[in-house]
């Protein structure tokens, strides 16, 4: 084939009136007055705090609108599963071993510096997501019916807990984080989780099984349990407001990290918006709101802390104490352990 | 023409139930034939039946299904004992105060499941309702009523005993002043009258309750999640656990079936032992009954303080958790379950009237379950003019069909509806929302307007036709009149189906369509506050007003006078 010159023109003259798009696209991507940003989330406080502190700036920037989809992270994570590649969520919350199975099966994005507080994320809330709160699982119990302060997993099995004990059920942030720490005090890990399910089996007949903190605080108020694993920042909250009795465990072998994380979903057509409302979470504003609110611990560590918070936080090394796991372990043993959980131990 | 009148008048509710119904059974019936659970994998694959071989080897799954069903007894048995005598008094109250009578069991069907379910923690905890009453008279507190299979039954009782109630007061409602002087004429006692006359005619009520109320027990999940604790495991709550927490949707698919296929057994069993009771109604002949002498004395004795008895405990059980969720709506406490008064306050009204987020979910509620219900009701009455009038072949297969939502668990079309979402989210939110609660009320309204139907005096129609009105002037003149009491009944029920509808609508509700259930139903995942008593009460109040508003426009006590 032979290529005219008018030919070549024509191609030049294409090029050139092409090529201002190459700089435009960009500013395409801008969000523009009347998107709408789409965002799963739960009910509550949680939901308060983010309309209170997130939604009126990126509102009053970009004349764009937000709405909620509320819900467990449940429901949330198996919508995003069904609508992979085609999201009907921009922003899902989620918790932290949902979250990075999520990227890994291509349901959300892997975080990156685009949003621009990413750079002051502890590295433990860069996986998965955007950490935006720890909020670690521990012991808690009502220190007048104990003979001497828990300070170890272990002392869960003193003969004095018997049959006062509400367990987390299984397949949450807490009932996960108490099976990992039954299994690594007793000398088990992710890999060896068989010697938690024998001691946990020796702890029967339990108080309850607790499948939520407001469940948990009401067994607490009604006598009907005086020990379970919790987390930490609503507990604080309960203590403070309700049961000045109980006490939030700081055990030898450490507190069981778990965080909520923001993602992006796959596909998400308000990319930019939906980083924009990231990195509002991740502003000293809204990670103080939600401190002062209902103990959430800070994922970024570039905030002032007010003095009358800093006890109350897991902040600085506090974070490093944090006992991680192997999540990879943990995702796949899951079903199995939720399964063998709700045969041997719950019913 | 006529011949195909029958089959066009129910083709929209074929038509329809096709669409949004058969479409996500069907991605059930084929997830459940998945050999292993792949959330992205191709719908259709090698069929194999690993699933149910799990579900029949595993003990633990036998084990659930077991007790679900014994659960769904218990209820049933509960239901039936205590709607006999509500019904009774219903069908006997003097039409004035009808409308407020009925109230009595509506209130709790407009009541959020969620809050009515800790109504019944409000009555059962340790410092709840019950202990402080018993601890008056000295005795100590029980503090093991929660977490046990008996709380979650009373619970389910609570929920749903009106509909067992609206089934029995149908039947005994219809049966003839004259049948009752004559029985009194013989000599019958009121007592022995209710045994021999009452309670065999109506039951063909007792037949339609029975079936709801086994088959919605024993698929609910919301009140034994809460009243259960996780201690008391239903078959129901095992598919939300495959469907949300495993992401396992073949196996959710196939225990969901399972349950299908138990209540349809269920029901064809119950029609046909109840069947077999009522000999007059396919021209056999009765045998008469009579009981000995000696235990007539007895019934004569105790049939009455034992009926009041039980009237008494049905009011309570319908009624009080309500009073303890309006009295929850004025306490200063920060959760909605947490028991015993600590002070009055008026900031959780404050927060669902000027709010706004309640606000909004409830007007959500309110579009959707009035569209949904005059969309149902113009499905549902061709079709039970087909079924009343104009019978043709497949008919009974038809309805089969058309009863078959009701006996799908509601979580079922629901894992059906996530496979669909790609497709799903392609219609409008508000139709797709509303195809779904047309579903879940289509079953009822069939059933409550075939009976009006076949209850219209043809005479009325034949008078108009003869004095030179065409068949649009009768049908506008005469029939729809006369169906007023039938097509009222249906709409209320459609309409408070739709306005409490949670569990599918939690799947497929959108940013912009968040219902007030759905709502309630989030917040409670989290740390649910008074505020959902708060709009409990404020719903109960309009109920009142709405039923003594409505009483006033339409003579209710013909509600369900057929």
């Amino acid at each position: 084939m032979t290529v005219s010159r008018r030919t070549v023109n024509k191609l030049i003259l294409g090029a050139g009136l092409t090529a201002p798009y190459h700089f435009v696209r960009p500013a395409v991507a801008q969000p523009k007055p009347g998107d709408e940003l789409v965002v799963g989330v739960w009910g509550g406080a949680q939901e308060r705090i983010v309309k209170a502190h997130i939604e009126p700036a990126l509102v009053e920037k970009y004349g764009c609108k937000i709405s909620y989809v509320l819900g467990g992270t449940g429901e949330r994570r198996a919508r995003a599963y069904a609508e992979r590649g085609r999201p009907s969520f921009d922003v899902i919350y989620l918790n932290i071993y949902e979250s990075r199975q999520a990227v890994r099966d291509g349901v959300t994005q892997a975080p990156t510096p685009a949003v621009e507080n990413f750079e002051n994320l502890y590295p433990l809330a860069r996986l998965g997501g955007y950490g935006v709160a720890f909020n670690p699982c521990t012991i808690v119990y009502d220190k007048t019916r104990a003979s001497a302060p828990i300070t170890s997993w272990k002392d869960m099995w003193n003969p004095e807990w018997q049959g006062r004990i509400a367990w987390p059920l299984m397949g949450g942030a807490e009932g996960i984080s108490a099976l990992m720490m039954a299994a690594r005090a007793w000398g088990g890990d992710e890999n060896n989780v068989e010697i938690a399910f024998e001691k946990i089996k020796e702890l029967k007949p339990l108080a309850a099984i607790q499948s939520s903190q407001a469940q948990l605080f009401e067994m607490f108020d009604q006598d009907i349990c005086d020990l379970s694993i919790e987390f930490g920042s609503f507990t604080r909250s309960y203590a403070e407001t309700r049961n000045p009795n109980i006490e939030i465990a700081d055990p030898v072998e450490g507190q069981a990290v778990t965080m909520n994380v923001a993602c992006i979903t796959e596909g998400s057509r308000n990319q930019k918006l939906a980083e924009e409302w990231i990195n509002l979470h991740l502003s000293e504003d809204c990670m103080l709101a939600y401190a002062r609110e209902i103990y959430y611990s800070p994922t970024v560590s570039n905030l002032t802390i007010p003095d009358d918070l800093k006890p109350k936080l897991i902040i600085g090394d506090q974070v490093d104490r944090l006992v991680d796991f192997d999540w990879d372990v943990v995702t796949a043993g899951l079903p199995k352990w939720q399964a063998r959980f709700d045969r041997e131990i719950a019913g | 023409m006529n011949r195909w009148l029958g089959p066009a008048l129910a083709a929209p509710v074929t038509l329809c139930l096709l669409l949004s119904f058969a479409a996500p059974m069907l991605v059930v019936a084929m997830l459940s034939l998945h050999e292993v659970a792949d959330p992205f994998g191709p719908l259709l694959q090698r069929p194999s039946l690993a699933q149910f071989t799990v579900i029949a080897t595993d003990p633990f799954y036998s084990r659930v299904i077991r007790e679900t069903m014994l659960l769904g007894f218990g209820v049933t048995a509960i239901c039936i004992v205590l709607s006999y005598p509500l019904a009774y008094w219903l069908a006997r109250m003097p039409a004035k105060w009808r409308p407020l009578a009925f109230s009595v069991i509506l209130i709790p069907l407009l009541t959020n499941v969620v809050v009515r379910s800790l109504g019944i923690i409000l009555l059962l905890a340790p410092e709840g309702l019950l202990n402080s009453v018993t601890g008056l008279v000295g005795l100590p507190p029980m503090r093991n009523m929660l977490f046990t299979h008996g709380a979650v039954a009373i619970a389910l009782a609570q929920v749903f005993m009106p509909f067992m109630v609206l089934a029995l007061y149908d039947s005994l409602q219809n049966t003839s002043p004259r049948v009752h002087e004559a029985a009194e004429s013989l000599g019958a006692s009121p007592a022995v009258r209710f045994l021999t006359v009452d309670l065999p005619l109506s039951l063909p009520g007792l037949r339609a309750g029975i079936v709801i109320v086994f088959l919605t027990s024993t698929t609910a999940y919301v009140s034994a999640t809460l009243l259960g604790g996780k201690k008391v495991w239903t078959t129901g709550m095992l598919v939300v656990q495959e469907a949300i927490n495993y992401l396992n949707a073949p196996m959710a698919a196939a225990l969901a079936l399972m349950m299908t296929a138990i209540g349809l057994a269920f029901a064809a069993l119950t029609s046909f032992l109840i069947g077999r009771l009522m000999p007059w109604t396919s021209g056999r002949k009765s045998r008469p009954v009579t009981p000995p002498k000696a235990v007539l004395a007895v019934i004569d004795v105790v049939g009455r303080p034992i009926s009041w008895l039980l009237l008494a405990a049905a009011l309570l059980l319908l009624l009080l958790p309500l009073v303890l969720v309006c009295v929850q709506s004025f306490n200063d406490v920060p959760q909605a379950t947490a028991s015993g008064f600590r002070g009055f306050t008026l900031r959780w009204y404050e927060a669902v009237l000027w709010g706004g987020a309640y606000a909004d979910s409830f007007w959500v509620s309110m579009r959707l379950a009035l569209a949904s219900m005059v969309v149902a009701l113009a499905l549902a009455l061709p079709a039970a003019f087909a079924l009343a009038r104009h019978p043709f072949r497949g008919r009974s297969v038809l309805l089969v069909f058309w009863l078959l939502p009701l006996s799908l668990p509601g979580i079922a079309i629901g894992v059906g509806m996530l496979r669909l979402l790609q497709i799903y989210v392609a219609i409008p939110p508000f139709i797709g929302l509303m195809a779904i609660h047309v579903v879940v009320i289509l079953p009822f309204a069939i059933t409550l307007l075939t009976a009006s139907v076949m209850a219209l005096d043809r005479a009325l129609e034949e008078a108009a036709a003869s004095l030179g009105a065409n068949p649009a002037r009768t049908f506008l003149l005469v029939t729809l009149p006369a169906l007023a009491p039938g097509l009222f009944a249906a709409g209320m029920v459609g309409f408070l189906l739709s306005f409490g509808e949670v569990t599918v609508t939690s799947f497929v509700t959108t940013a912009r369509l968040t219902t007030l259930p759905v709502r309630i139903y989030a917040d409670s995942t989290f740390s649910l506050e008074p505020t959902a008593h708060a709009i409990s009460a404020l719903l109960i109040a309009f109920t009142v007003v709405a039923l003594i508003l409505i009483g006033r426009a339409v003579r209710l006590d013909r509600l369900y006078a057929r």
